[in-house]
């Protein structure tokens, strides 16, 4: 009896440990990335890592930033949340308002000691004593043309609004427009406008007290300009999103496009030419090379309140941000996605991918542009949860759309922009 | 009483506009699906295609889980339209045919459900879906689309048979058939238009579905077309050829429907609109 007794005791003992400890950590990603060839790369990376953490076992869900905003939130309120979710700054502090956050700060410093995030990335999720996600990829507007369509109109990249403005009458002929600029009720519209206002010294939204500095000269004096390009714009850029613009440039039916990128539309659709392709920083109002864009510091979030969960999440950031594997990652999207992190912009992995290599000359000038960065409602240190409804709702857009297709007066409509963000920040 | 010249050629040209103004955007949609990218996004677009490639359906099918969606989409239009139907046939033959109080009444009521905006509904159904372990399921989906197809069908379905000769009905109750057997064997037969009509709008409204197919589902491998393929066309880049391909594809299912039986559907609609 003894000898079974014995055996079944050791067993169990051996069998304790196994069941605690030799289960994989399930950890799942929550993206925007939708587009198939994202998708493929990000599983690539994700397959490497489970192959290399045997104890943890990442799964991807791609979702789209339609529903997100929607879904998310209901997804956590009902536990059936992912652990990681990738995020922009507007939409992490509906999260953090909901308790769904925790403060990565720690982790973000070890980070930042590893790999050293451009400041400006940290500060747009560092708030109310807590840094809310850890900066994964940057994304910047800049101004895109073609070389020699400027050089066939004798025409120098414009620096000041003057020039800019001047480059797009000239640019107008021959059933082209000189200048690309939407003005939906929509992100895109939101971000092109903030561009310009931030390049004419209107980029603070708000006042150190959390009062709003909307209604400002400045940013009357960016919408009047705004509203002055409008006329060598495509007729039906009232509805365009990214896609519209970055068709018009690749057809070279716009002269100039304010865009993210458009290395990929221009490489695979358009087969335009490396060498013609020309990007440069959005002019600003006086002329003067303090330019400034908007940026979106792309991050990812921790949502996980379970120790385990979250260590495995960590360690799949850690492994993201390694310079063999972060380059990889960015390249997702040749030229759409910047590094965030000083070695990260240095990394052969990154330099290496051939479209990277063959639009070099443009993607360096997009991360210089990034170096001056800002995005509404996160400048200074001065945010406030409020920019989050405000941000969801497009004001920016709005008010443009007051002034392109209501006819209103810029200081009209910038004014009543700014009743409108009260409204919504109450 | 005989058209002149003139009003021949009036009703032409209004026919042709029409036609023009619902064909012309499916013809843009498929012929340019088949165009090099150049032509697809050139200055001045081409009506007849000036190229042809398969690339954007191959790149459709093998880069991306576009057949999965599409399977998921055929799984719940197809089981939400049967349903549909299971349910809607004996509510509309009880509505029409027995006499229970307040029959009117509720009638016109589960009408305000088909006029009730999903969106208001959505978070709601969410946290009851999640209690009941339903969110992220196909059957959830299929839940909504029945839900919200229903009134309609049974509304429809009432008309349908209230258009059958009521001699015929009484003609086989008086053979003795209680009224699940004069449903089955009489009325169904004889309104088979109209459950083919009911059946083609509960397959089309769920197939277009996407408000809840957004939100209900989380996991990639049980995506619906809607959703799955605005997901493929990207957001700051877009690959216009693969959305034209994915357009095409995502009808072909819709227009076979039709095709089957499209006939029935047009009956269905006449014989539901005079009594």
């Amino acid at each position: 009896m003894k000898t079974p007794m014995r055996m079944l005791l050791a067993g169990s003992m051996l069998a304790i440990p196994a069941q605690a400890f030799a289960a994989p950590v399930d950890v799942t990603l929550w993206h925007m990335e939708q587009p198939p060839h994202r998708v493929e790369r990000i599983q690539m990376l994700i397959d490497e890592f489970n192959a290399a953490n045997p104890d943890i076992t990442v799964s991807q869900e791609p979702q789209n930033w339609g529903e997100i905003y929607a879904k998310a939130p209901a997804a956590l309120a009902t536990g059936t949340g992912p652990d990681m979710l990738f995020a922009i700054p507007d939409f992490a502090p509906i999260l953090k308002e909901m308790g769904a956050l925790t403060s990565v700060a720690d982790f973000v410093s070890e980070l930042d000691a590893d790999h050293d995030f451009v400041d400006s990335t940290v500060e747009a999720y560092s708030y109310d004593d807590g840094v809310w996600a850890v900066p994964l990829y940057n994304m910047t507007l800049n101004l895109w043309y073609r070389k020699s369509v400027f050089e066939e109109a004798g025409i120098s990249v414009p620096t000041s609004w003057d020039e800019w403005r001047a480059a797009a009458e000239t640019l107008t002929a021959d059933g082209r427009f000189g200048m690309g600029l939407p003005a939906n009720k929509q992100l895109y519209t939101d971000q092109t406008v903030y561009s310009v206002m931030v390049n004419g010294g209107a980029s603070e939204l708000y006042n150190a007290d959390g009062t709003l500095r909307f209604d400002n000269p400045e940013t009357v004096a960016a919408y009047d300009f705004y509203n002055s390009m409008m006329e060598f714009s495509p007729p039906d850029a009232t509805s365009w999103t990214w896609g519209e613009a970055e068709a018009c440039f690749a057809s070279a039916s716009c002269g100039m496009v304010m865009q993210f990128t458009v290395i990929s539309t221009y490489e695979n659709q358009a087969e335009g030419d490396a060498a013609d392709l020309g990007v440069a920083a959005i002019p600003t109002r006086d002329g003067s090379d303090d330019n400034a864009t908007i940026a979106y510091a792309n991050a990812v979030m921790l949502l996980s309140q379970e120790d385990a969960e979250r260590e495995a999440s960590k360690a799949f950031i850690r492994f993201l941000l390694e310079p063999e594997n972060y380059g990889r990652f960015l390249n997702m999207e040749p030229g759409l996605f910047m590094p965030v992190t000083a070695d990260g912009a240095e990394a052969e992995s990154f330099w290496n991918d051939p479209v990277v290599q063959e639009y070099r000359d443009q993607i360096e000038t997009v991360i210089a542009n990034g170096q001056n960065g800002r995005l509404f409602g996160f400048t200074s240190g001065r945010v406030f949860p409020a920019i989050a409804a405000i941000s969801a709702q497009n004001v920016l857009a709005e008010t443009l759309q007051s002034v392109v297709v209501s006819d209103m007066e810029p200081a009209e409509a910038v004014t009543a922009g700014q009743a409108r963000m009260e409204d919504l920040s109450r | 009483m005989k058209r002149t010249l003139g009003w021949n050629l009036a009703l032409a040209a209004g026919l042709g506009f029409f036609v023009a103004l619902v064909g012309l955007p499916f013809w843009w949609v498929v012929s340019g699906s088949f165009k090099l990218p150049r032509e697809i996004i050139a200055r001045v677009p081409t009506m007849f295609p000036q190229s042809f490639t398969w690339q954007h359906y191959d790149k459709l099918l093998s880069s991306s889980d576009y057949g999965t969606y599409l399977v998921n989409s055929l799984f719940v239009s197809g089981l939400s339209a049967v349903l549909t139907l299971l349910l809607a046939i004996p509510a509309g033959y009880a509505f029409f045919r027995l006499e229970f109080r307040g029959r009117e009444t509720w009638y016109r009521v589960i009408l305000l459900a088909y006029a009730f905006p999903s969106i208001v509904v959505l978070i709601p159904l969410f946290t009851m879906f999640a209690k009941a372990g339903l969110v992220d399921t196909r059957l959830a989906l299929i839940i909504v689309n029945v839900a919200f197809a229903l009134p309609f069908a049974i509304w429809m379905l009432r008309s349908f048979f209230g258009s059958i000769p009521r001699e015929i009905e009484e003609a086989a109750r008086l053979d003795g058939g209680p009224p699940l057997t004069v449903l089955r064997r009489i009325m169904i037969p004889l309104t088979a238009p109209g459950i083919a009509a009911v059946a083609i709008f509960a397959f089309v409204t769920s197939w277009t579905e996407y408000v809840f197919a957004s939100v209900m589902i989380l996991s990639d491998a049980k995506r619906t077309i809607p959703v799955g393929f605005s997901g493929i066309i990207g957001q700051y880049q877009v690959d216009w050829g693969l959305l034209l391909a994915g357009a095409s594809l995502a009808i072909l299912p819709v227009v076979i429907v039709f095709a089957l039986i499209g006939r029935w559907f047009v009956t269905g609609l006449t014989e539901g609109a005079v009594k």
